[in-house]
């Protein structure tokens, strides 16, 4: 009984996960930007949630069609405007990640500084959906079924977009190789910015997600985007399926160890997990070693 | 010591004189700010050291910090305050070398996250020990120390630091890192134990960070893994060390006064957009400050020396046979680049290994030089078996190597390119003596008029130049130049030629991998044929090009027909 207590709600956190680590893979992935105020992006879209909810009595879910848009746009302006200069002037990759993660961090501060004038540095939760529901025996919240049923649909439906249609291709092309993406007439660029848009809008779900189920203040951005980034190296990154995998894996491996050994290890659960992956499959769990 | 160096050293010390006298003049409000100026700067100064030549973007700090702190937090009233610095600073080094040897081959983003996860984990397994066995959250630190007392202690840290950068910049670890935070592959292939140089001074900053961390605890008398492991003490020492320029020892400094300041004037007036001010400031040095502030002063006073000083060079003569490959294979999953070759080169000559795109030949020579490791068959150097070996201790054995796609170290000069050759081999060359000989490299190369301009501004040919210089820094008994004469101009070809062919009259022993016919046919005393990773034909380039097989591999049956 406990194991399928673990189990459903190991798999109900780590669809959440999953959802979030897709996006981060989509712009890491595709994009090359390893993007370190994603998860400040997808609290600021948490609180958008919780003000649309409290303020203007709109239901989360109907906040989605309004927040998913808003953050593609956000994000694809930051893309053209903040991140490109740095693309054009990189030399290299490693140059442009170094870039990235710098600039990233800017904006990091920038996001977090803002919600916490605006909200003030105490915990906030939706209270939406709180009813009970049984499944074999087992109770669970409403909120967390619908948050975990949206994730992994989004999921499956992003993983089969990229697979099984042009743009998709296109898509995966870049992430490959981006010098011979353009020799085959792709416009890496335009197609970069889309990537980081999606990316953000994926993170963006996930934050409206995690406003309904989860306590969140304007300071957890950086635990989200540690997940986030953990579960996208632990899943090999750019690789969309290990993604999903590896945030069901952390997922049931938090609740198991919160409920096992004690709460207060979870977050050490995380790096445990991570370091094991790095150090003996450094290309992640479902990567291809670098020849 | 020069008299100018000599009042430079005069001006120092009576610097740190007039700081150390500082806690007499002020009132408490500016001996606290003393206290944040001299900590951030023995922080960033330490963080650099590491951070800044290799490049590796640590967030451990707080980690370090922290551990530091707590030390402090547990032993204040059980040992003399020195001796828990000291034991603080020992516990960072160990932490920091534990960590180090197991994690310091990650790269990049890997790196970023694994050091900023080190600080929360040990910042959760903290508390979690703190609440499960000793079932407080935090602890007091009721030490009698002054704040002028936390502040000499700082300003004697902050010394030391400098000195200790001052002397690796000077030595040849410096040199190392430097290398290794242009072209960690070149670096390994000038036989730098990179792993040992990146370990050495991640555990010295380490060191310094875990002691700044035990001063400053007794100043909160209050501490909670919260405090000690405050993530924010990782970013703000990014910030201030890259706004300086953490490439250089004086740069970081130049980051910590203003952003102090500022940070000070902006909680004491704006404590709700201080996070924002922070990310605005963090964009401009990125955007428009790459190089920090150092780097914009030396911008300004830019100049170059020239020398022009040379000397001849003899290169050794090795006799007999020099390297043997007995059924060396190599596969990338299915694809199988080098299938059970086996080839043996005498010493002294001249051997060209040559094949059509794709057969497997720089393969073959990252074999050789220990970039991959076969999956089967053995490599011999003058009788030692040399496949397990590790890129830099086989550069110190004797082999050396240019890339196809050149690598030299574009931020350094050209000198120091080459000095980065003579300072890790077997035979160290190290200060003046190092100088002269690289200033006799490049003359040989013909790249003596630009000795001191930045690798990375040469010229194709010049780069290509240059690496053969560097390679032959090592003094190699073995050369291997990866395809060093494609895509020279016919002029540069004939340069170009006769610069090989000068090498051999120095007794070295050469591979060339080259698809430039004429080259291959005055060079190469005998050719090795390679085709879809098999060798096909092995013998004199007369006999060897007319060979059916090899008219077949180039050019197809049907065209042969």
């Amino acid at each position: 009984m406990v194991a399928f207590d673990i189990v459903l709600s190991g798999v109900i956190l780590g669809g959440t996960y999953a959802l979030i680590a897709l996006g981060l893979t989509l712009q890491y992935g595709v994009a090359r930007i390893m993007n370190l105020a994603y998860g400040e992006l997808l609290i600021a879209a948490a609180f958008g949630a919780y003000w649309l909810f409290v303020a203007k009595a709109v239901s989360p879910l109907t906040g989605l069609i309004v927040v998913i848009p808003v953050a593609f746009a956000l994000n694809w302006l930051i893309y053209r405007f903040l991140l490109t200069p740095l693309v054009r002037r990189a030399k290299s990759r490693d140059a442009l990640e170094a870039d990235s993660i710098l600039a990233t961090f800017g904006m990091l501060f920038i996001v977090q500084g803002g919600l916490l004038v605006a909200f003030g540095g105490q915990y906030y939760s939706d209270r939406f959906l709180q009813s009970a529901v049984i499944i074999l025996g087992d109770t669970v919240e409403a909120n967390k079924l619908v948050t975990a049923a949206f994730a992994i649909v989004a999921s499956l439906g992003l993983y089969l977009a990229l697979t099984h249609t042009r743009a998709g291709t296109a898509i995966r092309a870049v992430a490959v190789a981006p010098g011979s993406a353009r020799l085959v007439g792709i416009d890496v660029e335009r197609l970069s910015a889309f990537a980081f848009a999606l990316g953000g809008a994926l993170s963006a779900a996930g934050g409206v997600l995690v406003s309904m189920s989860l306590l969140f203040s304007a300071t957890s951005g950086v635990l989200f985007t540690m997940k986030a980034l953990i579960i996208a190296i632990m899943g090999g990154a750019g690789n969309l399926l290990g993604s999903l995998v590896a945030g069901l894996i952390l997922g049931i491996a938090e609740i198991a160890v919160a409920r096992l050994i004690d709460p207060g290890l979870t977050i050490a659960i995380n790096f445990v997990l991570f370091l094991a992956v790095l150090l003996i499959r450094p290309a992640g769990l479902f990567g291809r070693a670098a020849a | 010591m020069t008299a100018k160096a000599l009042s430079g050293f005069a001006a120092l010390i009576l610097g740190v004189a007039l700081l150390a006298a500082a806690p007499f003049a002020v009132n408490d409000y500016y001996l606290g700010l003393g206290v944040d100026l001299a900590s951030y700067t023995v922080l960033a100064t330490a963080w650099a050291l590491f951070s800044g030549p290799t490049r590796y973007i640590s967030l451990a700090t707080a980690a370090f910090f922290g551990i530091g702190a707590y030390a402090m937090a547990t032993l204040w009233d059980k040992l003399p305050e020195p001796a828990v610095v000291a034991l603080a600073a020992l516990l960072g080094v160990g932490v920091a070398l534990i960590v180090g040897l197991s994690t310091l081959r990650l790269r990049g983003v890997y790196f970023v996250i694994f050091t900023f996860g080190l600080a929360e984990l040990i910042h959760q397994l903290v508390s979690w020990h703190e609440t499960n066995f000793t079932h407080t959250v935090g602890r007091y630190i009721y030490l009698d120390i002054s704040s002028s007392q936390i502040y000499w202690q700082l300003l004697g840290l902050a010394v030391l630091v400098f000195s200790v950068g001052w002397l690796i910049g000077r030595s040849r670890l410096g040199l190392a890192l430097r290398v290794i935070g242009d072209d960690e592959v070149v670096a390994r292939h000038v036989a730098i134990n990179t792993t040992t140089a990146k370990l050495v001074l991640f555990a010295v900053s380490a060191g310094f960070i875990s002691a700044t961390g035990a001063v400053m605890a007794p100043r909160w008398t209050y501490i909670d893994p919260n405090i000690a492991f405050n993530p924010l003490v990782s970013f703000q020492v990014v910030i201030m060390a890259l706004l300086g320029g953490a490439g250089r020892l004086h740069g970081p400094i130049l980051g910590v006064v203003p952003l102090v300041l500022v940070s000070e004037v902006l909680s004491a007036h704006f404590p709700q957009s201080f996070l924002i001010i922070l990310g605005i400031v963090f964009l401009v040095i990125v955007y428009f400050l790459p190089d920090g502030v150092a780097g914009l002063i030396e911008r300004w006073r830019a100049g170059t020396r020239r020398s022009e000083r040379s000397r001849a060079v003899n290169v050794p003569f090795a006799g007999g046979a020099l390297l043997e490959l007995h059924n060396v294979r190599k596969a990338f999953g299915g694809l199988v680049a080098v299938d059970d070759v086996s080839l043996a080169i005498a010493a002294g000559e001249i051997l060209g290994l040559i094949g059509p795109n794709g057969s497997g030949k720089t393969t073959a020579l990252n074999l050789i030089s220990g970039v991959l490791r076969s999956d089967g068959g053995e490599i011999r150097f003058k009788g030692r078996s040399i496949g397990a070996l590790p890129s830099h201790e086989i550069a110190r054995l004797g082999i050396a190597r240019t890339f196809q796609l050149v690598r030299v170290l574009g931020s350094m000069s050209c000198l120091d390119n080459v000095v980065a050759g003579l300072a890790f081999r077997a035979d160290p060359l190290w200060g003046e003596a190092a100088r002269e000989r690289a200033v006799a490299l490049l003359d040989r190369v013909g790249l003596a008029p630009r000795t001191n301009v930045p690798a990375g501004q040469l010229t194709y040919i010049d780069q290509k130049r240059l690496e053969l210089a560097r390679a032959l820094a090592l003094e190699p008994e073995l050369l291997l130049l990866d395809e060093w004469l494609a895509g020279l101009n016919p002029r540069e070809l004939g340069v170009g030629i006769d610069l090989v062919q000068s090498l051999r009259k120095d007794g070295l022993t050469i591979v060339l991998v080259e698809h430039v016919m004429d080259a291959i046919r005055s060079l190469c005393d005998r050719c090795v044929v390679m085709n879809a990773g098999r060798k096909i034909a092995d013998g004199p380039p007369a006999t060897v090009l007319t060979d059916d097989a090899v008219i077949t591999a180039y050019l197809g049956a049907a065209a042969h027909a």
